[in-house]
């Protein structure tokens, strides 16, 4: 085969070969740039229309235009008027907490199972990966007389569902095992051999390796509680000082509100997404480098 | 024997309670949470306040208002009745619901009494499960009729509904109607048509029969006049007032949209009451349900918090505050005097609403399921492809509706008699329960004795020219006899069927 | 085809393995049967076996033991204070006193009210002087139910720590008798840090998900044994009590049977699992491939803004979906602003149906959850395409192979191997993807044959959103939700086995390290 390519390339055929693939190239990427360009139109467009409509003063509902013939803020104005901003500390608080919590739940999980060597080790991920099988949305009836056993319902829901979200983010080991079985065990070794404890090799050796995977899982835990409307919504009903932005932004397009509500709840979406979609931004590479240390390694 | 203990322990505390209630008075401060709609939290508020300031039983509420919407209220307090609203409010089609979630408590009987009294018949009917009241009747304006675009339609056109269709296509504007995703709208057609779906229930909230005639001749023409409008490229399943705003031309909907539709179409906005529909050369003018809005207090242990909240509901739906209500927010009043106010009679929406009342029925009990039930009718009639295809969607109907009722085997096996309970005058009959039962609808069952043969458990007395028939599991497939019996000779009978041979007698007491 | 030795095995391209093994595993099922019936003789033969044993030891401790060790068996951690071991010794006491009095004070009146879930409902009283009703509310079915269930796990965490205790007695005789000394209390202490750490970190988690995960799913199957539903609330109206298995007759049984419309539970449940495993399927694949070709394009050499793209398509992570997902669905409504768009141009005179049609209204979930899911998918190739050896492209475009020729011989093999766990998590994930489904459609357009007394049933509901409508439908029917959760369980995990069986990358973790 190599033979042929050299005689080819003795011919003075090449040259004009390469020109081509050259040509066929820029004509190649031309295509990817068309094709990139449409894909970010597209993906694009529903945030545009959002962030439109939020500034929409002339009319509270929705309409069959999108770009605003009256510009303004009244929207952002009013939504000071009503509970939002409670929702939105509410909303910041439990996304904090359940940072904060779920990540060492998961990190101490994710660690032990992916450097220990146990006896039950095999059997837990085993059980765990039968219980995740199981869907969630059962649970929730019994999570909300357990909570309201507990006063953590109603007006009293963040701590409650700060302990729901924490409580069983154990299970989501998965991808941050899968990064930690990535740093070689020999690391380990060579520290215990040193005489430190395990509790040494963790905190001196793991952690300053673990960037990515502990902003990872802070990115997603942080990212969780506002978007949840099922349970939060299942959990705080009938009280408005307790919900989170997710559930009192879904009620406001309850048939009865969604005319005089329509554009705040675009307003109150925009807020929403502001922060998730800034730190989203910052911290977008370790992000990546979690996901993809993590994610397909099982 | 632990739990026995307590269980006394409690009815002695609620014994000595009643006795020291009875003894003091109402006075005191009362933590309480009412649910009420978010367009009347403010209004709300102050009426509280109206009433600590007014009552002469020097109760103090201390009141949290949550914004809570009708819909909304009701599922809430099925999920967990011990955090619902002490005082909330729904809309009718969900009362039997919270009476079977023990979610309501009963109006003392004097309460009662004086608020059948101040409200509308037909609303008190609607909070009513068996003989008892559980709630307080708030409005009386939960009915629907048609706004629309007088830009786009011809106030000529709107007394025809294929004038409406075709104005809507030619225009490429929405005909707005909601019919495949709630059968509170989409029973128009079959009222139009004189079809009845009525439930009744025990005073525990369960449903114990149904008068349905929705698969029938008339129901048919009712789905011969439903194609036509769902068969339109341009109808739309939407019952939303900003369905103006997003290309419709009409909406049909109810007095809450009054405001915003207001808003969206200015000096183009019409409204009145639906149109006609004609099939084969008869015009049929489209029917509505006329229903109303609740207001329920939560069961409570302590009685006099129970008392309490019970003066609270009253005053909050009496009177002045539906008036109240009317003048800030237009919801139409139950309450008999305020709707003599010339103010309510001239309002624009409630006149709507009085123009559509000749058609409309009023929505009565109805059973949770036949919601979801009746709304695919829509769906089915909208694949229909022929007649037979539209009665197979009555047939379907009925069927699910026949489902609800499922008979154990004793049921199945068992006679009962059917047929005219009174001869004379064609109307009712009433036995010694107090039951009432229809002509050729309802059963009266039949016992089985010792001896194999049916009777009935008590003697009726049944005038010359009586005609029933004996049949076997409520239905036609096994009737006797083939023509129906008649009763010769008025008398005080006990009936007996021998299920051997068929035979009826008829045994003089 | 079960004939095919190793050597021709090898031979076979990528498809043609998995297709044998996939053969494999059905021809396989028969026996794998036989030997999941065996391994449960076994199982419980074993479990007889260790029962007897440990009863035998638990006697011999007694007999064979001191006064201490036996006066263990009663007073727990007595052995352990008595032998200087304090530490362990208080814990162990104060379990003890703890666990009697939980029993003492409640947990025996929830045993022993477990078998009937409470006799006594609600019960109304007449005021006559102040003209109320009160209702006092008695036994709770719910409450019963729960903490049953509650008290016997606490018992199973008794026996096992009494037997512990037991263990640690004689141990210590035996350690003792040997002349070393015991552990002290500081030592069991720096052992939680260094050899018993791994216990440590997971305390906490598996005590979360003990009473956050695994109470809620045994409590979800108990229910699914009961009549737990809006009018058997158990509590405010009538109680609820055990069934036996009549719910999963309700569910499994073809013929019609009450409440379920005009075809059975049966039959719904047939139609909604065929859609749910279609969607998972099409909702896996077009993600993946799709998400693939991105990330390809976006890393392709000479084209440039790649941060750009990439930050543009990660949008849609960062935006919570109840705020996309309902805007783009009122999008494609039939007076929305797309076909508003298109009727204004021209295009088409009347409005596409795309929510009112089945199959449309199933073409635009799958395409919109693309948009969803290319961004996660394009971060995750991007990752592994940058990992695989850039030599073997060399050699391949050496050897003269073609773009699509190196894609589907490189890039796609190590692709599939790679992320085939990925795709079975992400395949199960679809099967329960509520918040897509519930968000867009909302199960619309309604299947009237499906739909009944129990709820409507819609053309693109999934299993997860049926299990959703039928909790908050009209009669709130928690058991038959429970009965649904248990069967998307079976089907789960009949998935995952089928594919843990053809995939050969997830069996082994140890390979990746």
């Amino acid at each position: 085969m190599s033979e042929k390519r050299l005689l080819d390339a003795s011919s003075g055929a090449p040259v004009k070969r390469h020109m081509g693939l050259k040509a066929s190239r820029t004509a190649a990427n031309t295509g990817i740039y068309c094709l990139l360009i449409i894909i970010s139109v597209v993906w694009l467009i529903p945030f545009v229309c959002i962030v439109l409509q939020s500034f929409r003063v002339e009319s509270t509902w929705q309409e069959g235009y999108v770009i605003p013939k009256q510009w303004g803020l009244d929207n952002y104005r009013n939504l000071f008027q009503t509970d939002f901003p409670r929702w939105y500390v509410n909303t910041f608080i439990s996304a904090l907490f359940t940072a904060v919590f779920q990540t060492i739940i998961v990190l101490c999980m994710s660690y032990t199972l992916s450097r220990f060597r146990f006896k039950m080790r095999k059997g837990l991920m085993r059980f765990m990966l039968i219980l995740s099988m199981f869907p969630g949305m059962l649970s929730m009836i019994i999570l909300y007389r357990v909570l309201s056993d507990l006063g953590l319902t109603q007006a009293n829901s963040v701590p409650g569902l700060i302990l729901v979200y924490v409580a069983s983010s154990g299970m989501g080991y998965y991808v941050s095992k899968g990064f930690f079985d990535t740093i070689p065990k020999s690391l380990d070794e060579a520290a215990r051999v040193d005489g430190a404890t395990r509790f040494q090799v963790l905190k001196k050796i793991i952690l300053p390796l673990s960037k990515p995977i502990v902003i990872y899982t802070v990115l997603t835990a942080f990212m969780g509680p506002w978007g949840d409307f099922v349970f939060a919504r299942y959990i705080s009903f009938g009280t408005s000082s307790g919900m989170n932005v997710a559930v009192g932004l879904y009620n406001w397009l309850n048939k009865d509100q969604i005319a005089k509500s329509y554009t705040m709840f675009c307003a109150g979406g925009v807020l929403v997404a502001i922060p998730v979609t800034v730190l989203f931004m910052c911290l977008q590479k370790y992000y990546v480098e979690g996901v993809t240390g993590g994610a397909v390694k099982g | 024997m632990k739990k026995f203990l307590s269980v006394l322990l409690a009815a002695m505390m609620v014994m000595s309670l009643c006795v020291t209630a009875g003894a003091s008075s109402l006075a005191g401060t009362y933590d309480v949470t009412l649910w009420v709609a978010n367009e009347i939290v403010d209004l709300t508020k102050q009426q509280v306040d109206a009433f600590n300031a007014s009552n002469d039983a020097g109760i103090v509420i201390n009141a949290t208002i949550e914004p809570v919407s009708e819909a909304d209220a009701a599922t809430n307090m099925i999920t967990d009745v011990t955090a619902g609203g002490d005082i909330y409010c729904f809309a009718q089609d969900q009362f039997a619901r919270l009476v079977q979630a023990g979610a309501l408590a009963k109006l003392g009987k004097a309460a009662a009494e004086e608020v059948i009294n101040a409200n509308d018949p037909s609303v008190v009917a609607a909070a009513k499960a068996g003989d008892e009241l559980y709630a307080y009747p708030m409005t009386a304006d939960n009915g629907y009729f048609m706004y629309y675009d007088k830009s786009v339609i011809p106030d000529a056109d709107v007394d025809s509904l294929e004038q409406l269709i075709a104005d809507c296509e030619a225009a490429q504007k929405y005909f707005a109607f909601e019919m495949n995703s709630s059968a509170w709208y989409s029973a128009a057609f079959f009222f139009a048509t004189g079809c009845v779906s009525e439930w009744e229930t025990d005073s525990s909230g369960a449903y114990i029969s149904i008068h349905d005639t929705f698969n029938s001749p008339e129901g048919l023409i009712a789905v011969k006049g439903m194609k036509k409008l769902v068969d339109s490229p341009f109808h739309l399943n939407s019952s939303s007032a900003d369905s103006f705003a997003s290309n419709a031309a009409i909406v049909v909907t109810g007095t809450w949209a009054y405001s915003d539709i207001a808003k969206m179409l200015g000096d183009n906005m019409g409204v009145t009451d639906l149109p006609s529909f004609e099939v084969d050369g008869v015009s049929y003018h489209l029917g509505s349900y006329n229903g109303c809005k609740l207001m329920g207090v939560k069961p409570q242990e302590d009685p006099v918090k129970a008392a309490a909240l019970h003066r609270l509901a009253r005053y909050l739906t009496g009177e002045e505050c539906q008036m109240q209500r009317f003048e800030a927010r237009a919801w139409g009043p139950s309450n008999l005097a305020d709707q003599q106010s010339e103010a309510v009679q001239s309002n624009p929406g409630l006149a709507a609403l009085l123009l559509q009342s000749p058609y409309s029925v009023p929505q009565g009990q109805i059973h949770g399921s036949w919601w979801d039930i009746a709304k695919v009718i829509a769906d089915d009639v909208k694949a229909a492809t022929d007649d037979a295809g539209l009665q197979q969607a009555l047939d379907n109907y009925y069927d699910k509706i026949a489902s609800l009722f499922t008979m154990s085997e004793a049921e199945k096996n068992g006679w009962s008699i059917i047929g005219m309970y009174n001869a004379t005058d064609g109307f009712f009959f009433t036995d010694y329960n107090n039951e009432t039962r229809s002509n050729w609808a309802d059963d009266l069952e039949l016992t089985k004795g010792d001896d194999g043969l049916w009777r009935t458990d008590n003697a009726y007395e049944i005038p010359a020219g009586t005609e029933f028939k004996v049949r076997q599991g409520k239905s036609w497939d096994n009737a006797f006899p083939a023509d129906n019996f008649k009763v010769e000779e008025a008398g005080l009978y006990a009936i007996q069927f021998d299920e051997a041979t068929g035979e009826i007698t008829l045994i003089a007491q | 085809m079960s004939t095919n030795s190793d050597l021709e095995y090898l031979k076979l391209n990528h498809w043609q393995k998995i297709g044998y093994r996939i053969a494999r595993f059905f021809v396989g099922i028969p026996k794998a049967l036989g030997r999941f019936f065996v391994g449960i003789w076994r199982a419980v033969s074993t479990f007889f076996q260790l029962l007897g044993r440990e009863l035998a030891d638990i006697v011999g401790t007694f007999v064979h033991g001191d006064w201490k060790t036996r006066l263990s068996f009663v007073v727990m951690g007595f052995g352990n204070i008595a032998r200087g071991q304090v530490l362990r010794g208080i814990l162990f006491f104060i379990f003890e006193v703890v666990f009697i009095g939980y029993m003492v004070l409640t947990g025996g009146y929830w045993l022993s009210m477990l078998p009937s879930l409470g006799k006594v409902g609600p019960t109304e009283v007449y005021d006559e002087i102040l003209d109320t009703y009160t209702t006092t509310y008695n036994d709770n079915s719910f409450k019963i139910l729960l903490y049953g269930v509650l008290t016997i796990f606490f018992i199973i965490a008794f026996i096992y720590t009494w037997r512990q205790n037991v263990k640690q007695n004689k141990l210590a005789e035996k350690i003792l008798a040997s002349g070393k000394p015991l552990r002290s209390g500081k030592e069991d202490l720096r052992s939680l840090v260094d050899d018993q750490f791994h216990k440590t970190l997971l305390a906490l988690p598996m005590t979360g998900i003990l009473l956050f995960t695994v109470l809620p799913i045994v409590f979800m199957i108990l229910v699914a044994f009961t009549n737990y539903d809006g009018t058997h609330n158990g509590y405010s109206n009538n109680l609820f009590t055990w069934v036996g298995l009549d719910n999963f007759n309700t569910m499994l049984n073809w013929s019609v049977s009450k409440g379920s419309g005009s075809q059975s539970y049966a039959a719904t449940f047939g139609e909604v699992l065929t859609w749910t495993l279609i969607w998972a399927f099409f909702a896996t694949f077009t993600n993946y491939f799709l998400g693939m070709f991105v990330a390809m394009a976006i890393n392709k050499k000479g084209i440039k803004f790649k941060k750009v793209w990439r930050t543009v398509l990660v949008l849609t992570i960062a935006i919570p979906q109840f705020i996309s997902l309902l805007y783009v669905s009122k999008m494609f409504a039939k007076n929305g602003i797309l076909n508003g768009f298109l009727m204004s141009m021209g295009w088409i005179q009347q409005a596409l149906p795309f929510w009112e049609d089945p199959t449309w209204a199933r073409i635009t979930v799958i395409i919109i959850n693309i948009w969803i899911g290319i961004p996660y998918l394009m971060l995750i190739t991007t990752g592994i395409l940058m990992n695989i050896p850039a030599d073997l492209y060399e050699s391949a475009r050496i050897d003269g192979a073609n773009a699509w020729q190196q894609y589907s011989k490189i890039t796609l093999p190590y692709m599939l191997f790679v992320t085939g766990p990925y795709l079975l998590t992400s395949f199960t994930g679809n099967m329960n993807n509520f918040n897509v489904i519930y968000l867009l459609t909302g199960g619309a357009p309604t299947n009237p044959a499906a739909s009944g007394a129990a709820g409507t049933v819609g053309y693109t509901d999934l299993l997860i959103t049926w299990l959703f409508k039928i909790t908050t439908g009209p009669d709130s029917q928690y058991y038959l939700a429970s009965v649904v959760g248990i069967l998307v369980f079976v089907v789960v995990a009949l998935i995952s086995l089928i594919v843990y069986n053809v995939l050969p990358s997830i069996k082994n973790e140890e390979d990746f390290q």
